[in-house]
């Protein structure tokens, strides 16, 4: 391999088409290998039933997470494993400590990760109760002309944007950039 | 030796190895894909918000048109996989669940300037923080499950 293309497929970062294209085309391959519906929150779930194996919760002990070693957990597992070799092949930092404009703008680490984990349960939550997330119900739901995933993704995008300037306004008195 | 061998056998059946491996494949080309296209990038997500750069909206976008040609195509040449199961693609029930979830995830979104997905990829980058916002999607995950069984509605969607 030359040292540009190297350049071009590791190091740059991809223009918007293409990192478009590869994700869209996972969706009929998964398809057409595999009959499975991209979608990554869910898998979630076999996390919890890994933690919690005793529940006695209905829903963990649902026949989605008989096998909590399954598909999902491997799938996720790969998304990992994959930006991994992404971030090793472009030379990244292995372990680093900043998130962009976030730890940049002097917000201390602990009320960071205080945010973060925040998002993180709202995003927990809000998936199971809307049935998806930003692969299942954006991409692969849209991508099927499914109405239940349309509602879901406006509604991810009005709320996430009217949130994005509530925090914004309330928390770093207007901007962080 | 041979019990070692038996063992081990046992060991990757149960772990579903080789039925499961395409998954890990897959779920590899997402995560390199996420991250050189930027996804798992906190900056992009913040200035898609800010509508400032709208880069990470222009790939979602590409994303649906792409897989809705891919789908077409796919579904007009074959009804069956390559290993012979029939493609069967399930639509999620429509109801209110599906707003009304969405604003909490939307919320949650902008919080953690991630998703389900592309958090996993900032794992794989070394981005130590991501594990706080893993950590909160699993006892949101958990949290859900307990809400679901007080109140059954909820798990429609």
């Amino acid at each position: 391999m030359s040292a540009a293309m190297f350049e071009t497929l590791f190091i740059t970062r991809w223009p918007w088409w293409a990192g478009g294209i590869g994700i869209g085309l996972l969706v009929p391959l998964l398809y057409l290998f595999l009959n499975t519906a991209l979608g990554v929150s869910t898998g979630y779930g076999n996390i919890v039933r890994l933690l919690f194996p005793r529940s006695r919760l209905k829903w963990l002990n649902s026949p989605t997470f008989a096998e909590p070693f399954g598909w999902r957990l491997w799938f996720m597992a790969g998304i990992v494993l994959g930006a991994f070799v992404a971030s090793r092949l472009g030379a990244q930092s292995l372990l680093t400590a900043e998130m962009g404009i976030l730890t940049a703008s002097g917000v201390s680490s602990g009320a960071s990760a205080l945010l973060l984990f925040s998002g993180g349960l709202l995003l927990g939550l809000g998936a199971r109760l809307a049935g998806g997330c930003t692969s299942g119900h954006s991409i692969h739901g849209i991508a099927n002309l499914h109405m239940s995933s349309i509602i879901a993704t406006i509604a991810f995008l009005l709320s996430g944007w009217l949130a994005f300037w509530l925090i914004r306004t309330l928390l770093f008195g207007g901007g962080v950039s | 030796m041979a019990r070692v061998l038996a063992d081990t056998h046992l060991t990757l059946r149960r772990w579903c190895f080789v039925k499961n491996l395409p998954f890990l494949v897959f779920g590899a080309l997402f995560g390199f894909f996420l991250s050189r296209v930027g996804a798992s990038d906190y900056n992009l997500i913040y200035r898609m918000f800010e509508l400032t750069d709208l880069t990470l909206a222009w790939v979602i976008l590409t994303a649906i048109v792409t897989a809705a040609l891919g789908m077409r195509l796919l579904l007009g040449a074959r009804t069956h996989t390559f290993s012979g199961t029939r493609i069967s693609v399930k639509q999620k029930p429509l109801v209110w669940l599906n707003a009304a979830g969405g604003v909490v995830f939307g919320v949650g979104w902008a919080m953690s300037g991630a998703c389900p997905g592309t958090v996993l990829a900032q794992l794989g980058e070394g981005k130590l923080l991501a594990v706080a916002t893993v950590l909160g999607l699993v006892t949101g995950t958990y949290i859900y499950a307990v809400l679901v069984e007080k109140w059954p509605s909820l798990g429609k969607s």
